[in-house]
């Protein structure tokens, strides 16, 4: 019998051997649900959101945004101060004194630049790159180096070991010289670092702001760095992004990444802004599921869920609503205060249904139109006719398709660009619905009624509750224009390849701005740029984006791009924007401030004031008011 | 015994291949770049860069490569070499290196598997220890009175046990359990009590087979004229289940724990999400998802390894168990 029981008693005795070498951490002052697992925190490798605001926490750029600001407003980080040349063209960034590393060491602007240099080498790869392309010489220098290790390779097939080693060793060396000598970013002193572009960049401060343009420590980067002798290519060990080995200039060291389980961030001692830092430690525990997520906010061991997609979020929304619609009073004249609704949340009593938070994002929801003359199958394409495509985008009734199918409170959109999100810029007001007009220019077009109108696929992939929308839009066009639709449903990655072939007639796309300038919506549309997934060509739409590309008024640029986002929403149709992303958080607005409620969508969890934790100023955190509407309501809190 | 592990220690490199070879030409075929981020687009210089620096832009190079540094080959050779490493700072060196994650960027998916298997084998332990507890005590009940309200009881609850979907069960617990109670954790991992609801979710199934398993056993065992003797010498009931019949009852329960040792011990995609574990079986259904060719390979390899081996020491035991096996 005793036999029997053997395989039982090694797998216990494996069970406590391994639960005993296995603690969870003490929980943070802070703790809150990243949008999904990061990935890397190399930002020669970054493209996802998560990354991005992981890489805000452990380091800085020149620049920061203020995320409390109505404007968006950029302050000076590690640079406390530039000059601007008269053209426009050349930025010099002076760095702020006794700005450091986390190991204590000064972050210098050769540090800029040797992050930079690694962004524009095409062995690394990064998604981003297309950023630094505006500075001088960077293309060149992309290219050149692109050549010379395809030009490098046959030689290094034939070479033996050591020769190859010298015959890659020689091009590294050259690409450094090249670097130095053609790429317009130079460092006169340790504390100066002069950019030049190819040509003016209004929203260039913006841009330094963005992780891609942070810096790395040099002597941590290049002591993972080697060149692989076989290829000519710099390779990097991936392991110097994690702790304890990860120098960062930001305001939390990253202390320990345990895979698929937590990143946890202790202050850093050697921030120069410890006044703004109003918590020790951070921690983001990884939470697949989205009702977990939920559900471990609900036993309080969660702070801040900074993504709610749980299928019962609409129901969520309403017991919001509900709730503040028995405040009705109170919110009203808050909101008349221009106080923003994580304030107006903090100022109303505490109920649990006053934790979800509605925030609009900077992104846009939208179909393509495939713009192309014929389409992949040969058929001749209706829809390269603009009058189809307007016709099409006026039969939709965006309004039902918020209230009726989406129910996330989602601001319906005649334009890509979200409204408010830019200041300065006023996006065009889009097609109202207007099925009469659309028939008649269906029938101008030549199928009255629908009649000779081919059947519309319309292609996307299988989650995120396309289904639902696609229907919707092809009940409109059936009621409205008799034109019917059949659907082609695929996995994402295999709908993204078809998508970048053109090979759809109709497809669901989605577009989230990068930085605060209505061009990183807009170059979508341009002739040939790698997301024109409509494959639209209109020789005015890109005459008026260089001319607003050359412009270096403020006022008359975004009256220029005012104009170009017209025509690809308004007369032209090459696609059709449906809404405007929200964003939900789940967080207690009477303990969690400085969570932003601006459009950008850009977080900022290292600003956090947890209110009654006796740490920091103890002062709430909040969006500066809109301008009162009635003079003299400003409310003291 | 012994030529026995041998053999199957020498067939395990075999398999290994033969299985390296099928996943990666079904993976390969799967569309899509797996270096893309969705939702946006670098340039194609930069694209192109990308697949080369993975080798993805050629089949037989990936493979060539994949099967050099997987097989430890690469690891021998560059240990043999004495001149001056081309790459010199590679972290740690592992002898089978299963390559980058091209989702998880800044990783290798030995690290990959080194965090996460030891998540899952303490989990799958933990459910077959309560699926073997539970299903051959649930078993013996219903055996001793066949047909009873007891053995009713045990078979309805383990057809239900079968047949729920584990997402199900899972939720159902983590609802009542930890969130209505408070008795448990939500969404932790590494504490004895937040081992208790996902060891519960992912043992029930196999629970419920072992019960049935442990019951036919049982009656066709308690049938047996050797059982009669027993009894007629005046042994007393417990004695006669458990110590004469169990004994042979378990043989079938022994072979069939086997492989659902390496399939509890390799982790379970919906327990994992639920519970959130950070064990292994979400990168069956994510690596594919992603078209994360290094990792897909890898953790079907860690789990082929793991299926032989479980068999192999399945087959050991039984010998032992019962000697007359040949």
């Amino acid at each position: 019998m005793w036999k029997l029981l053997l395989p039982l008693l090694a797998l216990l005795m494996l069970l406590g051997a391994s639960v005993l070498s296995d603690r969870p951490r003490p929980r943070a002052d802070f703790t809150f649900v990243n949008r999904a697992d990061v990935t890397t925190l190399d930002f020669a490798q970054m493209s996802w959101m998560q990354d991005l605001r992981a890489a805000r926490i452990v380091f800085e750029g020149l620049t920061r945004h203020n995320v409390l600001t109505q404007d968006f407003r950029v302050d000076p980080a590690v640079a406390e101060r530039w000059d601007v040349s008269e053209d426009k063209r050349t930025y010099t960034f002076h760095l702020r004194e006794g700005v450091k590393w986390s190991n204590g060491e000064p972050v210098t602007s050769e540090d800029f630049r040797f992050a930079w240099r690694r962004l524009l080498l095409p062995e690394y790869a990064a998604d981003y790159t297309g950023f630094f392309l505006t500075i001088k010489g960077a293309r060149e220098f992309l290219q050149w180096r692109t050549k010379a290790l395809a030009d490098l390779a046959p030689a290094l097939s034939r070479a033996t070991r050591e020769e190859a080693a010298l015959l890659s060793d020689a091009l590294w060396k050259e690409t450094l010289n090249r670097y130095d000598e053609t790429v317009g970013v130079v460092a006169p002193d340790s504390r100066t670092l002069v950019v030049t572009l190819e040509r003016p960049v209004p929203y260039f401060l913006d841009l330094m702001a963005f992780p891609v343009f942070y810096p790395v420590y040099p002597p941590l980067v290049s002591a993972h760095e080697s060149l692989n002798a076989r290829t000519g290519q710099m390779v990097i060990d991936p392991s110097w992004t994690k702790a304890p080995k990860l120098i960062g200039n930001g305001a939390f060291v990253l202390t320990d990444w345990r895979f698929q389980r937590e990143m946890r961030f202790e202050r850093n001692p050697h921030y120069w802004d410890q006044k703004n830092i109003h918590v020790d430690s951070i921690s983001t525990p990884s939470i697949a599921d989205e009702n977990a997520a939920v559900l471990a906010f609900r036993t309080g061991a969660i702070d801040w869920v900074s993504d709610v997609t749980t299928g019962y979020l609409p129901e969520m929304i309403e017991q919001k609503l509900a709730f503040l619609g028995e405040h009705k009073d109170e919110v009203d004249k808050l909101r008349a205060e221009g106080w923003d609704e994580h304030e107006i949340a903090r100022r109303l009593p505490a109920d649990p249904r006053n934790r979800l938070h509605i925030a609009p994002a900077f992104g846009t929801y939208f179909w393509n139109f495939n713009c192309l003359p014929t389409l992949r199958d040969g058929r001749p394409n209706p829809l390269a006719d603009p009058r189809v495509r307007r016709a099409l985008s006026l039969a939709v009734d965006k309004q039902g398709l918020v209230d009726q199918v989406r129910r996330r409170l989602e601001r319906p959109t005649g334009t890509l660009t979200p409204p408010g999100s830019i200041a300065g810029y006023e996006p065009p007001a889009g097609l109202k619905r207007d099925p009469v007009e659309a028939r008649r220019l269906l029938a101008e077009a030549g199928y009255p009624g629908g009649k000779g109108f081919m059947t519309i696929e319309m292609l996307f992939n299988k989650d995120a509750g396309h289904d639902l929308v696609a229907q919707y839009l092809a009940k409109c066009w059936r009621e409205e224009l008799g034109v019917s639709c059949t659907f082609r449903v695929l996995e994402l990655s295999i709908a993204r390849d078809e998508i970048k072939n053109a090979n759809y007639i109709m497809s669901r796309g989605s577009w989230f701005g990068d930085f605060g300038d209505p061009v990183t919506f807009l170059e979508l549309n341009r002739t040939g740029d790698g997301n024109n997934d409509r494959k639209y060509a209109n020789p005015a739409y890109d005459a008026l984006l260089d001319a607003a590309a050359a412009e270096t008024d403020v006022a008359k640029r975004f009256d220029i791009l005012t104009r170009a986002e017209t025509m690809v929403v308004e007369d032209e149709c090459a696609l059709l924007p449906l809404f405007h992303y929200n964003n939900f958080y789940l967080f207690d607005a009477h303990t969690v401030t400085g969570i932003t409620s601006h459009p950008r969508t850009v977080q900022t969890p290292q600003i956090v004031e947890m209110l009654g934790d006796g740490k920091g100023a103890e002062v709430p955190l909040r969006m500066e008011q809109k301008k009162p509407r009635a003079a003299g309501t400003g409310g003291a809190p | 015994m012994i030529p026995l592990i041998l053999r199957r220690l020498a067939q395990l490199p075999l398999i290994l291949g033969v299985i390296f070879t099928i996943t990666l030409a079904l993976a390969w075929a799967v569309p899509g770049n797996p270096l893309e981020n969705p939702e946006r687009r670098p340039p194609p210089e930069i694209a192109a860069a990308m697949k080369r620096q993975y080798n993805l832009d050629s089949f037989w190079r990936f493979y060539g490569s994949y099967l050099d540094s997987a097989s430890g080959v690469k690891f021998v050779r560059e240990s043999l070499d004495s001149q001056p490493k081309s790459v010199t700072n590679q972290g740690t060196r592992w002898v089978f290196d299963l390559g980058p994650s091209l989702r998880h960027r800044d990783r290798r998916v030995n690290e990959i598997i080194a965090d996460s298997l030891p998540v899952s084998m303490t989990l799958g332990a933990a459910a077959i220890v309560f699926a073997l507890i539970v299903g051959v005590g649930a078993g013996v009940l219903g055996a001793i009175r066949p047909n009873g309200v007891l053995d009713a009881l045990t078979l309805t609850i383990a057809l239900i046990g079968i047949s729920l979907p584990s997402f199900v069960i899972g939720t159902v617990l983590l609802l009542v359990f930890a969130v209505w109670l408070a008795w448990l954790p939500v969404g932790e991992w590494g504490t004895l009590r937040s081992l208790i609801l996902p060891a519960i979710t992912l043992g029930l199934p196999p629970a419920a087979y072992i019960a049935r398993l442990t019951r036919l056993g049982m009656i066709e065992q308690l049938s047996m004229d050797y059982i009669r003797t027993a009894r007629a010498k005046g042994a007393p009931e417990h004695v006669v289940v458990l110590r004469h019949a169990l004994k042979n009852a378990f043989l079938p329960v022994l072979s069939y724990l086997g492989p659902a040792t390496a399939f509890a011990m390799t982790g379970s995609f919906v327990v994992e999400r639920v519970f959130n574990v950070p064990g292994m079986g979400k990168h069956f259904v994510n690596g594919v998802q992603n078209k994360d060719l290094f990792l897909i390979i890898g953790v079907v390899l860690v789990f082929a390894t793991l299926l032989i081996l479980m068999n192999l020491l399945v087959d050991v035991l039984y010998r032992w168990v019962d000697p007359r096996i040949e």
